[in-house]
């Protein structure tokens, strides 16, 4: 599956529009950096594999991120490089071992009619992206301007292949690696004092497992089952990314990027928001961990 | 009791109550005027909901410098109460709505759970003017209040799988409009021809919270001719 996305809908949560944007925005800054875009730059998001892409004209493109496993024409290629492809060139995405959602960004940026102030499809409600749509086989999507040429990409020697990779090197920095157990960087929420001892503890003490029924609203998590000490109903109020709620049932779920903006669910913890681009590379079926890094009032 | 929490690392929340209360609603959203018309570097936006605020800014502000702005924007509030200078004299805005059971499908249903006749509970719900609280759930629902205790009810057992785009609802002391087909758990009793919601206009929502609302009951007929 994939989509247009960008860093995100700001200033119309009011009136109850999500934030929405790119799940992991470390990646989708990094990939828009490679290509000398902006960070706000529409890329698209391309969740797990199956992803091909056909280039009609020669293309700068670079992808960050995980979930899959990069080929051009058949050739393997790296992730955080500059690439350059010749017209009639086939980018697709195989089943990776790790991570979940890569990102693919184009030297000049998609060229995509904002809405509501952002290019990010939000497919519940038809806004922005491509038709408000996630995209489909036979799509045509064109770039806001053709660059062939930049400084970084005088390296770059074209192969038999029709691809030809920049010896340019990012910087080190730390690229989000989801190991066996992801361990997320977790504060208590503003109902953690609701919560009973027992829940409060199986929180920060547990493995929890991103369940099948996840996507970019939120993540539901498979694990204990979380109770407050006395049941009681909670007064609406907002919410967004990085909140873990917990339903009636006891089941937490971590707000995603498409997270709506006001919620009624007690909130027992928020992941760190450095943490959540990490997150986003969890796919269902990972086991995470949340560590506890401070308390209540730590902002 | 006023109490200030993150819900983020770029967003904190205001909490002026922990109960549905005009009063508390009042004051998020003067709140929300004030910080919007002088705003504060690193703002982003405000979200209001039912008893609260919550105040979105980027990193160009520290949070603690953002506590700290909030609170004066609450002092300064605080002053303006107590002088009176605070302004809540607003229009009403009428939204016309169509109660006939061909729109309000569970009108019926809730006739006879709440053993009122329908004209009864069409008087009653368009009596008064409500506060519109919040925008939620999805783009452009309106929760309004305070429904007349007479017309109070649970929602559905079973949400409705498809809620038509305009229809009018009521559950527990609350009315709201659909602003788009979506499942709802939420009783049916009219229509409304108006747009709630449209991503081409600015502002995209009809309704904002703050406002007030009352309904006038109109035709079948006078529905059709709105489209």
């Amino acid at each position: 599956m994939s989509s247009v996305q960008d860093l995100g809908r700001w200033g119309v949560q009011q009136f109850g529009v999500p934030i929405g944007g790119a799940m992991d925005v470390v990646s989708a800054s990094i990939a828009n950096r490679i290509c000398n875009n902006e960070d706000g730059d529409a890329l698209l998001e391309c969740t797990l594999h199956g992803t091909e892409i056909l280039f009609n004209k020669t293309t700068l493109f670079a992808i960050a991120g995980g979930g899959a496993y990069a080929t051009v024409n058949g050739q393997p290629i790296s992730f955080y490089k500059l690439i350059k492809v010749v017209a009639g060139s086939t980018l697709k995405l195989h089943p990776g071992p790790f991570g979940c959602r890569s990102y693919v960004a184009f030297a000049g940026g998609l060229k995509i009619e904002t809405e509501l102030g952002s290019a990010s499809t939000y497919t519940q409600s038809s806004i922005g992206g491509y038709h408000g749509k996630n995209l489909e086989a036979g799509i045509v999507l064109e770039l806001k301007h053709q660059i062939h040429h930049l400084e970084k990409s005088k390296d770059i020697v074209v192969n038999e292949h029709g691809f030809g990779i920049s010896n340019w090197k990012s910087k080190s920095f730390n690229l989000p690696h989801v190991q066996e157990t992801a361990t997320i960087n977790c504060l208590a929420g503003p109902e953690w004092d609701a919560f009973d001892e027992k829940s409060q503890h199986q929180l920060f003490n547990n493995t929890f497992t991103v369940s099948a029924q996840s996507n970019r609203m939120g993540f539901r998590l498979e694990g204990p089952l979380l109770s407050l000490k006395e049941k009681s109903e909670m007064v609406s109020t907002a919410v967004t990314r990085g909140i873990i709620q917990v339903t009636n049932q006891g089941n937490p779920i971590v707000l995603m990027a498409d997270a709506q903006t006001i919620g009624g669910y007690p909130r027992i913890g928020r992941v760190c928001s450095n943490d959540i681009s990490l997150l986003a590379q969890c796919r269902p079926g990972q086991k995470i961990m949340f560590k506890e890094v401070g308390g209540l009032y730590t902002n | 009791m006023l109490r200030l929490y993150a819900i983020h690392d770029h967003a904190i929340t205001i909490e002026f109550s922990q109960e549905i209360s005009e009063d508390a609603n009042m004051d998020a959203i003067e709140m929300q005027h004030a910080i919007e018309s002088s705003p504060f570097k690193g703002f982003i936006e405000c979200v209001p909901a039912y008893a609260s605020l919550t105040v979105y800014f980027n990193e160009k502000i520290s949070a603690l410098d953002v506590r700290a702005q909030l609170m004066e924007f609450y002092a300064s509030q605080s002053e303006n109460v107590k002088s009176g200078t605070t302004k809540n004299n607003k229009q009403t805005i009428i939204i016309p709505v169509c109660y006939d059971p061909a729109l309000g499908v569970d009108l019926p249903w809730v006739s006879n759970h709440l053993n009122l006749s329908e004209e009864k509970i069409i008087a009653l719900h368009s009596s008064i003017a409500y506060r519109v609280y919040m925008i939620g759930f999805i783009p452009g629902f309106p929760y309004m209040g305070t429904l007349p205790q007479q017309l109070e009810l649970p929602r559905k057992q079973t949400p409705s799988m498809k809620i038509p785009m305009g229809s009018v609802a009521i559950a527990g002391k609350q009315t709201g409009i659909y602003p788009a087909e979506v499942p709802g758990g939420w009783h049916v009793i009219g229509r409304t021809p108006l747009k709630m919601f449209d991503k081409t206009k600015e502002p995209c929502c009809f309704l904002k919270a703050g406002d007030l609302v009352q309904f006038k009951s109109i035709s079948l007929e006078a529905f059709n001719q709105y489209s």
